[in-house]
């Protein structure tokens, strides 16, 4: 395990400090596309600060798992988040199996939300998990061939190394397997991340909810850390999306210019790709909860397709 | 008698078939006609009704009149949509020991009101497959809130009795979800029991009546005039509807007809009425299936309507509008061209959101054959108004009984049969666009001259039909006057009462993910079922 004490603390900050901003701008996007004024992009800020300050309501019926699952969620969220290449192409942290490491950790986390849905015992937590697992189920596998696929071309499951290796004249996005496995990954983004089709982050009808009805008991500074690991997650996961089939910008250096270089490439690909999913979001309705494995099969078989596309064509 | 011709067949007949058991027959309106007759021939007059005159059991209600007779009386209410007449079957219950044989075992749709009697009037159902508690729930004391010795303004002592008891629904991986009676949205409060397997649903329990208010019991209390407020405050999406249903009915007791131009307008305040709730229910089933762009689309269309009806009538919901013998307030030039250019503007805008939603796929996949209600379960269980129409119930008081100004203007009333919730919003688009069309043949028509005929005492010990069909469906008040301009009894039906039950049996075999839209394309009133 590889640890840069400087960097490592520098991309904490920069994870717990944007992710939220990149939640507002989805949610503000999506309200201007419907011909609604939506909230400032700095809502998600305060309403943090508005839980954090907020008393909790727990239910005299849960177990430690209940408490201890908001800190795991936050945990291992920031740890994935360290193994990404965000403003500089090496990541700060590396940890053994790289991307493995990264998919390890966010199923952790997943895992103990699951069960911190199920815990309080009410009537839609356990809805919600079983529903997250079933997803999951499809989802994660996808996910692990569609950064093989970029493992394989690079010669090693380290992100740190895929960036590095896709960087140079010997990087084309239009390469098949490459754009395959994009395709892939988005709709595992849309996915993991509760967007439509598959979940609506936005809904008040508990029977309807994924992600949402795993949260219903959680209040105050639990629900901050949920919501706020939820949006670091995403923010981990488009970054992953945003470097790793764009190496684009990324700082190679370390001098201040760099950065500050790396910085504005990075913020600018995020901002293209909430653009994307805020699209997505408005122009469809959700599916039905049955027809939502059919959507992630597709973005299996297309992973799939991209790992075989990497054999023939080179 | 002055009768229809269609009713005056049926009586003759039943007279010949049933002799002197039909003690007397009176008709105090052409087409509501009253039979007076003895428990016994109950169950025979129905299935004569059923099988003879294709009629369908509308209502069945109780009145106190042991004061007077030392009996109660129960009435049916049978529409004959073909005769285009209604028939109230009376029948006298004896005060010291009240029993009622129950119809709910042949005609599912009376269940519920069956068990309402049994609640607010102490009437013991004899027969009833499940005669348990319902309008006054199980915690409740031995009180019949709607006999005459029972005060209004009685303190009834904190409840102590016992819990509901929901059926069991048992199996492997059976688990049950309590949805309800506090919701996550601003509605009123209902609870929904849930059975499933896994995702989908094997049982749905329904559990109303949270919110009862006596209004039956307050309008016997109240001078007739302020009734007409009380009213409109049944049911708050259909305040227009239920107020001249009320006040339609005290016009037939007095033996007035609201002048032409009142009609008119009381029809363009109705249409309105339709338009701005089919509307949003339409954008409220595109949100429940995650089309947020349809949905604020059509809230941009509602809010047009309500902006327009608040300059029409100085009420966004047109409250305040309707009156005895006609309407409050006549319309001048100005708002008369501001509700035609309503019109025009609203069929431009909502034939984009109709194409919006009708190109979408992804909406159309979740809608359609979701939430199916066959139309033999629609006949069984009465099932009204849209979500009748959709299931292929063919009726719509606008057009059998044509009341206020239906029967100048010319109109289609869109039926389907697949009844899914797919077609419970189209019969609402293309009944839009009927309303669209009725308001421009009213402003076009509209008759010159006053707005309201003055009432001055209404008559007493007279009982008559009110009926109105409002945008959820058939709206009846049924009234018996006492002396003293007020009221001895006044019944309250509204669509949602008879059309909960459709979605216990709608939702069979559906997951429950899709039950909010399901319950959505119905979008019944939970304060216009419990009153």
């Amino acid at each position: 395990m590889n640890l840069d004490p400087v960097a490592t603390l520098a991309q904490a900050i920069l994870l717990l400090l944007l992710a939220p901003v990149l939640s507002g701008l989805i949610k503000t996007w999506k309200a201007t596309l419907q011909n609604r004024r939506g909230p400032p992009i700095w809502q998600p800020y305060f309403d943090l600060l508005k839980f954090l300050r907020k008393d909790m309501v727990i239910s005299e019926h849960t177990s430690w798992i209940f408490s201890v699952t908001p800190y795991v969620l936050f945990l291992t969220a920031l740890a994935a988040g360290l193994l990404v290449p965000m403003v500089s192409a090496r990541a700060p942290m590396s940890l053994f199996g790289g991307v493995l490491a990264l998919v390890g950790l966010m199923a952790l986390g997943r895992f103990f939300l699951a069960l911190g849905g199920l815990d309080p015992a009410s009537a839609f937590g356990g809805m919600g998990s079983s529903r997250e697992m079933t997803i999951s189920a499809i989802a994660e596998p996808a996910m692990m061939l569609a950064i093989f696929t970029v493992a394989i071309t690079a010669g090693s499951t380290n992100l740190s190394q895929i960036v590095l290796a896709s960087q140079g004249p010997g990087w084309k996005f239009l390469d098949p397997s490459r754009a395959l496995a994009f395709t892939a990954m988005f709709i595992v983004l849309l996915a993991e991340t509760g967007r439509i089709p598959v979940d609506n982050p936005a809904t008040h009808l508990e029977l309807t909810m994924i992600h949402e009805a795993m949260l219903l008991e959680y209040s105050g500074r639990y629900l901050a850390l949920i919501e706020w690991a939820a949006s670091i997650k995403q923010l981990v996961l488009m970054s992953l999306l945003a470097n790793i089939f764009f190496p684009v910008g990324l700082a190679a250096e370390t001098t201040p210019v760099a950065f500050g270089l790396g910085l504005l490439f990075f913020v600018a690909k995020l901002i293209v790709l909430a653009g994307a999913v805020v699209l997505v979001e408005t122009t469809n309705a959700k599916l039905r909860l049955f027809r939502v494995p059919d959507l992630l099969s597709a973005a299996f078989i297309l992973a799939t397709l991209a790992l075989v596309s990497t054999f023939l064509f080179t | 008698m002055n009768l229809l011709p269609d009713l005056r067949i049926v009586l003759d007949e039943l007279t010949e078939r049933f002799g002197a058991r039909i003690e007397h027959a009176h008709a105090p309106q052409p087409n509501e006609l009253y039979l007076h007759t003895k428990l016994e021939l109950v169950g025979a007059l129905c299935s004569a009704f059923y099988k003879k005159y294709q009629g369908r059991l509308a209502g069945v209600f109780a009145e106190d009149a042991r004061a007077e007779r030392d009996v109660f009386f129960v009435y049916y209410l049978y529409a004959l949509d073909a005769a285009h007449g209604f028939v109230f079957v009376r029948v006298p219950v004896p005060s010291d020991n009240p029993e009622l044989p129950s119809l709910t075992n042949a005609i599912h749709a009376v269940n519920w009101q069956e068990r309402e009697i049994q609640d607010l009037f102490g009437i013991k159902l004899l027969g009833h497959p499940n005669p348990r508690r319902c309008v006054l729930h199980d915690d409740w004391p031995e009180v019949y809130p709607l006999r005459k010795d029972f005060d209004l303004h009685t303190k009834l002592p904190p409840f102590t009795g016992a819990r509901h008891r929901f059926r069991e629904v048992e199996g492997e991986g059976v688990f049950q979800v309590p949805v309800g009676p506090v919701h996550a949205g601003i509605i009123e409060p209902g609870h929904f029991l849930f059975s499933v397997a896994g995702e989908p649903v094997l049982y749905l329990q329904l559990r109303m009546f949270y919110v009862h208010k006596g209004i039956e019991k307050l309008f016997e209390s109240l001078p007739i005039p302020h009734c007409v407020r009380l009213a409109e405050s049944i049911s708050g999406d259909s305040s227009f509807a239920h107020a001249t249903a009320f006040c339609h009915a005290i016009e037939r007791v007095a033996e007035v007809e609201a002048p032409p131009r009142a009609r008119a307008l009381r029809t363009l305040c109705l249409e309105l009425e339709r338009l701005y709730n089919h509307v949003a229910d339409i954008g409220a089933i595109c949100t429940d299936v995650a089309f947020v762009t349809a949905h604020m689309h059509a809230m941009r269309l509602k809010e047009a309507v309500l902006r327009v009806n608040e300059l029409l009538t100085g009420n966004r919901l047109l409250r305040g509008m309707p009156c005895l013998g006609g309407v409050r307030f006549d319309f001048e030039d100005d708002q008369m061209r501001a509700a035609a250019k309503l019109v025009d503007d609203f069929e431009k805008e909502f034939k984009d959101l109709v194409e919006l939603i009708r190109s979408h796929s992804g909406t159309r996949d979740r809608l359609e054959t979701t939430g199916v209600l066959k139309p033999e379960v629609t006949r069984n269980l009465g099932i009204v108004g849209i979500a009748g129409r959709a299931s292929g119930f063919d009726h719509d008081l606008r057009r059998d009984f044509p009341h206020a100004f239906y029967d100048q203007v010319r109109f289609s009333v869109p039926i389907f049969t697949e009844g899914d919730v797919q077609r419970r919003m189209v019969v609402r688009r293309e009944e839009l666009f009927q309303s669209l069309g009725i308001i421009r043949q009213v402003l076009e028509k509209l008759p010159a001259g006053p707005i309201q005929t003055k009432i001055e005492e209404v008559p007493s010990d007279r009982v008559a039909l009110g009926y109105v069909e409002g945008w959820r469906g058939e709206i009846f008040h049924w009234i018996h006057t006492a002396p003293g301009n007020r009221l001895a009894r006044c019944k309250v039906k509204d669509p949602s009462l008879q059309n909960w039950p459709a979605l216990s049996e709608a939702i069979l075999g559906n997951i429950i993910p899709d039950f909010p839209v399901v319950n959505k394309s119905f979008n019944l009133s939970y304060s216009g079922t419990d009153r």
